[in-house]
């Protein structure tokens, strides 16, 4: 493909200034105290949008059928695991079990 | 940066680099057969370096999308790393600017979300932070070469390894419940996110339901404040 740099050059751009600017100019700043309490509520509710986006969704459609969206039951176990151990790798564990199980089964 | 530095970094992202290695190689897989070649592959990573934006791109070129459009879909889909990089802009006020520029640069949600728990329990530096998402770019930006090289005679179930991450953000969820106001905004968040995006079919429904959840946390918490202590002046111990 000859314009794959164009491509790369354009997609560069625009992911890069997102990363940076936020980050320069607000680090560079004296935060107000309200500011900085509400930016304690943007990553619990970036982590729900993320997983929300993924698990509610099958082959990008709205789909709660267990049976077929294999990602619902082994997120419920993640959940529980989550809150009990409070570890990334035990929830990384039993998340790929559950699904990988799902996988072969169904 | 110290040896021990970099080993600390290094550790915590193990889970992230087992599989950044399957989606790397997948995505060099599909990009490779959208007609990139293997160096375009590997420069892509090393410029763009988002797994989320290289798999649109190649999906949207096999499509037979133009180029500008796809660079259009690519910066919506990259907006929320505005709110991430916000977000951590705190921790790195000691830092230059030449560590800004590359910290930034490498900062993706897995490495937001390692990064953001990790600072926030405490004893955890800049030079680990930046140990840690340099380990997962570079890890990147080998095994979509790697998948570009090898091309599709090799399959990775992407849906399990993806989930690898699913699973990594739903626990990173469940630490972030630390008042009952986060926990709302956890649920109003996904619930946004779940109607957005069965109305518009688009990833930009992340964006506007985070910014639309953090504000009714805010104001719940603003509103509890009023009510328990009115004098409420400098109450920021609830962490």
């Amino acid at each position: 493909m000859n314009s794959q740099w164009t491509l790369i050059a354009g997609m560069a751009v625009v992911t890069y200034i997102p990363r940076l600017l936020p980050m320069l100019l607000l680090s560079k700043k004296e935060i107000s105290p309200s500011f900085s309490r509400w930016m304690t509520y943007i990553p619990v509710s970036i982590f729900a949008a993320l997983v929300a986006s993924d698990i509610f969704f099958w082959n990008g459609s709205f789909n709660v059928n267990p049976g077929i969206n294999i990602k619902l039951v082994p997120s419920i176990l993640v959940f529980l695991v989550a809150y009990k151990t409070k570890s990334l790798l035990w929830s990384i564990t039993i998340g790929l079990g559950g699904i990988t199980l799902l996988w072969v089964l169904l | 940066m110290k040896i021990e530095t970099i080993k600390s970094g290094v550790k915590i992202s193990s889970p992230v680099i087992i599989s950044y290695i399957a989606l790397g190689i997948a995505c060099g897989v599909v990009l490779y057969d959208a007609g990139m070649s293997v160096l375009g592959i590997g420069i892509m990573s090393l410029l763009v370096y988002a797994g989320a934006a290289q798999f649109l791109a190649a999906s949207m070129i096999v499509l037979g999308a133009s180029i500008p459009s796809v660079i259009i879909m690519v910066f919506f889909l990259n907006l929320r790393h505005v709110l991430m990089s916000a977000s951590l802009s705190s921790f790195v006020k000691e830092r230059s600017f030449g560590f800004i520029s590359l910290f930034s640069h490498v900062l993706t949600d897995e490495s937001y979300g390692l990064n953001y728990t990790k600072f926030r329990e405490g004893n955890w530096s800049t030079d680990e932070a930046m140990a840690m998402s340099l380990s997962t770019y570079g890890t990147w930006v080998m095994s979509t070469v790697i998948g570009g090289a090898i091309g599709s005679q090799f399959q990775v179930n992407t849906v399990i390894m993806n989930y690898a991450l699913i699973a990594m953000f739903a626990c990173m969820l469940v630490l972030q419940f630390v008042s009952r106001e986060h926990l709302i905004a956890g649920i109003v968040s996904a619930g946004t996110t779940v109607l957005l995006m069965v109305l518009f079919k688009h990833n930009i429904s992340l964006v506007i339901a985070t910014v639309f959840a953090s504000f009714v946390g805010y104001y719940l918490e603003v509103r509890k404040n009023r009510h328990t202590k009115p004098e409420f002046e400098g109450s920021n111990e609830i962490e």
